[in-house]
């Protein structure tokens, strides 16, 4: 045998076959494809006991089940966020926040694991320990109050009612700087013109029991107090073969709730509230008002000196008028209006507008006169007063003192409003902030007026961010504190907007914390404690469930509220309202205000420049009625910016809580988010065409406060001269499947101030708009 | 016949020889290299003698490996279970294992257990339709298991990181139940006994 080439060939090919003949190469292949299941990226929960926990999401006020799984070895982790069918609220529904919020409580790339220190000047971060961290913000804080200043201090926080709100409230009054103001919101609004006209603050919408409901420019399917419990009314109206409830839909655009209500009155944007008043003409004048509740009221007639609400709507708010005014056709007007008037039991709403704005407090008044005139005040499917919350005070929070705030509190008649604060603050007049405290809310996202924000974050000496994302606030702290997720810690939440009961929801650690974060609240704590003196005795507690203890203590046993996870009302207050304002009764003129008003005026000539002061048209005959205020922007129309923009909101986006999740990124259609990235915004056909503008275009929006870039799609559901943009896009953080998707509303919104509210309003804005070349 | 014609016959003849040598050679190669390159071992954390435990206990494998009240398989008896009987003061047993076992005991640590029989993640496995409603024994998947006195290693794939016990212990995984859980069988004793079987009875 000769051992050559083709010897060697020989062996090695029956080597080969050998080896193929032999499992060797079949198993690898069977194997390669099961390895694919095992890519270290998948996440691979591990096994064990199924357990559900009841939760409240207090960024929706959904009432939900997490659904749980007892790892042996890794300890529970949370699977699911499902519905949780005891909620009387909820009744086992979920919006997409609250279905996927898994997804940025277990990304640890955007988690905040541990304190981190910027420095400024290259912008990088390095990890602390909480004592060091801990003593840098008491250090600051407490140098800051020793050079006698403590208004210096300023801090945003999120939600004024919740225990982190309360502790903060605490925190600020224990230092004795007034510079404090919490993301704004409807209910606000919504408590000054019911203190207005009814003298009570807590009031909310009893959609699930009417059958005739109007909305004055309220998305009320896609983004309304707790969105669960919305949509859960709007699914009790629709029956067959016949619907049980009717849908009226007053807004510019049609929306999702207008295009699924019964009728859509579209109108001017802005005009809503002078909807709401024509209607009230028409009531009275076709006679169809209750008159047993108009008897009992206050300022419906003239009175002395007093004008009254009737002769004051058939002077300046004549149907036709209105109608031509806001451009909707008058008999369709009338229609609508009448079968509101004629229905057994109807309501009119009113609420956050598309951009989640506190809304105009006059409109909000006329919405109140006209649920008055139809006189469902306090009766079901009306406009119900909820009764009060049984939560104890943990402490003062009276920011009232000796230092001068940086916004004047009598601008208006509530002194939250973050925009003017930070513009005060900003211009250092009357005096400069020193140190910033961010605590949740992620202003530097949501503004108002985002740019803002961060040109104030970025000009403060020292600026704090308490968050458990590393988000645009975080981005621009020196020292950010990461805080836990809501299934990872300690916290509460309080009545969502418009909601007909009282409710409070509670949630607690259900998962180990990503490593070192901290209840916010507890933050503030530790803070207070290191601070010492009075100010460690105003927030004397251990941690946040001791807080909650406190505050809930009138709720029952602890244990049992925990395990629950929510109070709510027994049942809505049905009866009589007991009206408290100055003359006990409803009040069309609002003797309330004028009193107040009067009060801080001093004379009547006073009060009339007070007034003008502050912006109310129509002087002191308007400014105690339900009158229409012509929107701030529409005066800025004329300065070369011949559009309005406005927003279109979803629940598919998100507004003030969490950020957007992946989920819901991808769910987005492609009118909202195009080609990956790129924001749609809408536009009617013709004002693209007198633009000459086509589908498609990539144009830019300009306004005095910033600008957005995108893609343009016609809608012939659009307002002609209206620029429409989706919110709760154009994210900076949260890593690469929310950062960069579309651009953020909140960057190109101008913001103002409500005249009598004092609460900054940014529904509308002027814009121009330019083609995009290249 | 000439003699290249001879050279010829004999060059082929030997040739072929060659051919078969390298089959023969390949293929031990693969029977040998298949379980040895794709599999590893690992020791358990601990020791366990199952045949002592189930002569103490009074309803066979159920005793510890219990369904919960939802009907779910609570799988290897968590810590607290072993506390039962177990106490970190007061040793049953001696040894370096059963220091170490107290040693889980008295800081409630989870004993970090290798399963032989675990699952890929994409398969569900209803412990409680096939024996509380179906009758099979544990044996019939997991063999003399309960009979052991001692924990063999833990041996499992180096690609997939499954157990092997999956696969099977034979080269060519030909074998079934108690010696295999793959696919296969769960569709054979489905078919066998009448079970639906659809990719989503077992799949998700």
């Amino acid at each position: 045998m000769q051992w050559d080439r083709r010897a060697f060939i020989k062996l090695a090919v029956g080597g080969v076959l050998g080896v193929h003949a032999s499992p060797l190469m079949w198993k690898l292949m069977d194997d390669s494809t099961i390895w694919t299941q095992n890519w270290s990226w998948v996440p691979v929960p591990e096994d064990g006991a199924v357990a559900y926990a009841n939760v409240v999401n207090p960024q929706t006020g959904t009432g939900a089940k997490a659904r749980l799984v007892q790892g042996r070895v890794d300890g529970t982790r949370a699977i699911r966020v499902e519905g949780n069918p005891e909620h009387p609220l909820s009744k086992g529904g979920v919006v997409p926040q609250d279905a996927s919020a898994l997804q940025l409580l277990y990304n640890t790339d955007i988690r905040v694991t541990a304190p981190l220190l910027r420095n400024r000047a290259n912008g990088r971060y390095s990890k602390l320990s909480w004592p060091e961290a801990l003593d840098i913000l008491a250090g600051n804080l407490a140098e800051v109050s020793k050079q006698g200043k403590p208004e210096a201090i300023m801090a945003l926080g999120h939600d004024p009612e919740s225990a982190t709100g309360q502790l903060l409230l605490c925190l600020m009054a224990a230092l004795g700087s007034p510079n404090l103001a919490f993301t704004p919101n409807a209910g606000e609004t919504l408590a000054l013109a019911g203190l207005a006209m009814m003298g009570q603050t807590d009031l909310g919408f009893d959609l699930a029991n009417a059958d005739y409901v109007i909305s004055f420019g309220t998305p009320l399917l896609e983004n309304f107090g707790a969105p669960v419990a919305t949509r859960k009314a709007f699914a009790s109206w629709r029956g067959f073969p016949k619907n049980k409830g009717f849908l009226g839909q007053v807004e510019s655009r049609a929306s999702i709730t207008a295009s699924q209500a019964d009728m859509w009155l579209a109108c001017r944007p802005g005009t809503e509230g002078a909807l709401a008043l024509a209607m009230c003409t028409i009531m009275i004048q076709e006679g169809l008002y209750d008159q047993a509740a108009v008897k009992a009221s206050f300022g419906f007639k003239d009175e002395g000196d007093f004008k009254g609400f009737k002769s004051f709507l058939l002077k300046n708010y004549r149907r036709e008028q209105v109608a031509q005014m806001a451009g909707v056709p008058l008999e369709k007007l009338v229609k609508l209006t009448l079968g509101f008037a004629k229905a057994k039991r109807a309501v009119a709403v009113c609420g956050p507008g598309n951009s989640s704005d506190p809304g105009r407090m006059y409109d909000f008044m006329a919405v109140l006169a006209l649920n008055a005139l139809k006189g469902n005040i306090g009766k079901p499917g009306g406009v119900l007063v909820q009764d009060a919350l049984p939560l104890k005070s943990i402490g003062s929070t009276s920011l009232r003192g000796n230092v001068r705030p940086l916004v004047d509190p009598a601008q208006g008649l509530d002194s939250n409003n973050p925009d003017a604060l930070a513009k005060a603050a900003l211009a250092g007049k009357p005096y400069a902030v020193k140190t910033l405290l961010l605590v949740g809310g992620n202003f530097v996202y949501n503004g108002p007026q985002a740019g803002v924000m961060e040109e104030l974050a970025r000009k403060t000496p020292f600026v704090v961010a308490m968050t458990p994302y590393l988000d645009e606030s975080a981005s621009v702290a020196d020292l950010v504190l990461p805080t836990t997720h809501w299934l990872e810690g300690w916290g509460d939440s309080t009545s969502p907007y418009g909601s007909p009961v009282s409710c409070y929801g509670l949630h607690r650690p259900l998962i180990k914390a990503v490593p070192q974060a901290k209840d916010a609240g507890e933050v503030l704590l530790q803070v207070a404690s290191r601070l010492g003196g009075k100010i460690a005795a105003a927030l004397p507690y251990k941690n946040m469930e001791e807080v909650l203890m406190a505050r809930t203590q009138a709720m029952g046993d602890f244990e049992q509220l925990v395990e629950q996870s929510f109070w709510v009302q027994a049942k809505p207050a049905y009866g009589p309202v007991k009206f408290q304002t100055p003359t006990g009764r409803f009040e069309f003129f609002s003797m309330g205000l004028f009193k107040l008003l009067s009060g801080r005026a001093g004379n009547p000539q006073a009060l009339e420049r007070m007034v003008a002061m502050m912006g109310v048209s129509g002087g002191l005959e308007a400014a105690f009625l339900p009158h229409w205020e012509t929107p701030a922007a529409a005066d800025d129309l004329g300065t070369g910016m011949p559009l309005l923009l406005t927003a279109v909101p979803s629940l598919r986006t998100t507004w003030g809580g969490d950020a957007i999740t992946p989920y819901m990124v991808k769910v987005l259609p492609d009118t909202m988010l195009a080609d990956m990235d790129k924001l749609v915004v809408e536009m009617n056909p013709q004002t693209a065409h007198e633009l000459h503008l086509y589908e498609g275009d990539l144009i830019r929006i300009d306004s005095v406060a910033g600008s957005l870039t995108a893609k343009l799609s016609l809608f012939a559901g659009a307002a002609p001269g209206v620029v429409y943009a989706p919110v709760g896009l154009g994210h900076s953080a949260f890593g690469f499947q929310v950062e960069g998707k579309g651009m953020n509303f909140n960057r190109a919104a101008k913001v103002t101030t409500d005249p009598m509210s004092g609460l900054p309003v940014w529904e509308l804005t002027a814009v121009s708009v330019e083609k995009v070349q290249g | 016949m000439s003699s290249h014609q001879q050279g010829k016959k004999q060059r082929s003849r030997a040739d072929w020889i060659l051919l078969f040598v390298g089959l023969v050679i390949g293929s031990a190669f693969g029977f040998w290299a298949t379980p040895t390159i794709l599999y590893a071992e690992k020791a358990q954390p601990l020791q366990f003698n199952h045949k002592l435990h189930l002569e103490q206990v009074s309803d066979s494998c159920k005793s510890c490996h219990t369904l919960r009240e939802d009907g779910s398989f609570s799988g290897i008896p968590s810590v607290q279970s072993c506390k039962e009987c177990h106490e970190a003061g007061s040793p049953m047993g001696d040894g370096a294992n059963e220091a170490a076992f107290l040693e889980y005991i008295k800081k409630n640590q989870p004993i970090p257990w290798l399963v032989y029989s675990r699952q890929p993640d994409c398969v569900f496995f209803s412990h409680a339709a096939h024996t509380a409603n179906a009758g099979l024994e544990c044996a019939k998947c997991h063999g003399d298991h309960g009979e052991t006195t001692k924990l063999r290693p833990y041996e499992y794939n180096r690609l997939t990181g499954y157990s092997r016990d999956i696969w099977g212990k034979g080269p060519i995984g030909l074998s079934g139940p108690p010696h295999r859980m793959k696919m296969d069988d769960c569709a054979k004793c489905h078919s066998e006994n009448g079970v639906n079987r659809a990719c989503f009875v077992c799949h998700k």
